[in-house]
């Protein structure tokens, strides 16, 4: 414990206190954890300020992955009241609320689009949200330092790698499907997806920023390593189990 | 059965399971590694970091017209279930009494909070509808809403370690409710373990507001506070111990 101060300071009878004056508090001001620990106090103001805060990126989320308006806006709904249900156990180590709430609706938007789609996506759709997300970060007012490199590394990617990436990550494809999609061997949709992820990775350990543009030198080489057999030939299950969308899919360990 | 993988095979469907997209023996295979391998568990994180990162690139979205009015009235439906007892027995005075008897015969803070979600979450539903359905307002305030900067309990730390809300309670008459996030890492108080939240008053007495978990300094919490709002100056926040951790004081400005 790194807690110093171990001496109980006296409790003070008095204090300089000036009165107490009312502020008309703007909710806008609010930050993200305290307004989402703010909607139970029951205030409509502050829940009416949480959605209006966070409904651009959960709708985005939801209409990327369903490409249904009327589906999307079902699982925004439905993302919303699992925020304000579940707003206890969100943790702030594990996120910011942004993230949170985008895990929540994507994995909601891919459980749904698994329960009524045999497939699940379409090449021109593909085609087009890669473009979408690696276009230029002028064009996106609020792209920080992290989101533009990782955007220019996406933007980096053999546009095969990218694909890959996109139906596994924004799509939640197993690599059985990819490979059946884009008819290719299982072996090289899974060494597709882990270039793809490795190549991203390292730019978001590089120390210093990676500047947009040209992607750094890397040694991925422009086609794939050659193919190797699975380890397991056993086919995955095509829906494999996703766990509570109110705590992070990933990596969860705690 | 699952085969116990090696650190190697592990990275080779790392990605998959960080993507949430490795299903039956595989991910089993993989999650057991994790189990017992701390390194292939950063190795993993990083990985979902990755994977959180490429859902941030989606574009935001302007969802379809009248959406913030459809979620409250969702609000409003889920509230009512869950409060259907409350709702039966209709609106006025008797409820916010006898809500205000239940939540006085709660002991533990953790069960206050989430009955404080459950009926607040039923005025939610009330007037939210009303907010959302009016016409949108570029700086909406909460009336009578107090804020304050907490302090670490540090000498001569003066920067802001988090903030503190307390909220007089909606509709008017129903008991006010305190919240916070808190963030005491900047200020070298990487404390876990039990907070206890005291409210201060301005007549010099303090009210026990309940207690919470913090870890590394880090937490976010609020309760349903059954004092009066206005007459609280000040909060104060210590360790199990009694030692301070941080104090914040309302002050108008
Ligand atoms: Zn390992």
């Amino acid at each position: 414990m790194v807690f110093r101060n171990r001496q109980a300071i006296p409790w003070p009878g008095r204090t300089v206190y000036k009165g107490m004056q009312r502020l008309q508090l703007p909710v806008g001001r609010i930050p993200d954890e305290a307004l989402l620990a703010g909607l139970a106090t029951g205030d409509p103001e502050l829940a009416v300020t949480f959605v209006r805060r966070f409904q651009h990126t959960v709708f985005g989320v939801a209409i990327a992955v369903t490409r249904d308006a009327q589906l999307a806006e079902d699982i925004a709904q439905q993302t919303f009241e699992r925020a304000w249900r579940h707003a206890q156990v969100y943790d702030a180590r594990r996120g910011s609320v942004t993230t949170w709430l985008t895990t929540i609706a994507h994995n909601l938007a891919i459980d749904a689009v698994r329960s009524r789609r045999p497939e699940p996506v379409a090449p021109e759709d593909l085609d087009a949200l890669l473009d979408v997300v690696t276009e230029t970060p002028e064009q996106r007012a609020l792209a920080d330092e992290a989101s533009a490199a990782l955007r220019a590394a996406v933007a980096a990617l053999p546009r095969e790698q990218g694909r890959a990436l996109a139906m596994a990550g924004i799509y939640g494809m197993t690599a059985q499907q990819i490979a059946d999609w884009e008819n290719i061997p299982l072996g090289t949709a899974k060494t597709r997806i882990r270039t793809a992820m490795g190549k991203l990775r390292a730019t978001l350990a590089a120390p210093g920023p990676t500047r947009t543009g040209p992607a750094r030198p890397d040694h991925a080489p422009d086609h794939e390593p050659p193919d190797h057999p699975p380890p397991d030939p056993a086919a995955p299950t095509p829906d494999p189990p996703r766990p509570d969308p109110t705590s992070p899919k990933r990596g969860g360990h705690d | 059965m699952t085969r116990n993988l090696t650190c190697e095979e592990l990275r080779d469907t790392g990605a998959e399971l960080a993507l949430g997209v490795l299903a039956g023996r595989e991910r089993a295979e993989a999650t057991a590694h994790l189990d017992r391998c701390a390194e292939c568990r950063e190795y993993i994180e990083q990985l979902a970091l990755v994977g959180d990162g490429l859902l941030g690139l989606l574009p935001g979205t302007e969802p379809p017209a009248g959406f913030e009015t459809r979620v409250a009235r969702r609000l409003s439906q889920a509230a009512a279930a869950r409060d259907g007892h409350v709702v039966a027995r209709g609106v006025g005075k008797r409820r916010e009494r006898s809500r205000r008897g239940i939540r006085l015969r709660i002991a533990s803070a953790a069960a206050v909070l989430a009955l404080g979600l459950g009926a607040g979450g039923w005025a939610v539903g009330m007037a939210i509808e009303n907010v959302a359905a009016g016409p949108a307002r570029p700086a909406q305030t909460v009336p009578n809403m107090l804020r304050a900067d907490l302090t670490g309990a540090v000498a001569g730390h003066r920067e802001a370690a988090g903030e503190i809300y307390a909220h007089p309670g909606s509709p008017p008459g129903s008991p006010g409710l305190v919240f916070m996030s808190v963030d005491l890492a900047d200020a070298g108080i990487k404390y876990s373990g039990k907070v206890i939240c005291l409210l201060q008053r301005s007549n010099g007495t303090t009210v026990r507001l309940g207690t919470f978990h913090m870890r590394g300094g880090d937490a976010y919490w609020g309760a349903p506070a059954s004092v009066n709002l206005s007459t609280v100056s000040g909060v104060r926040l210590t360790a199990a111990d009694g030692s301070a951790l941080a104090t914040a004081h309302f002050s108008g400005r």
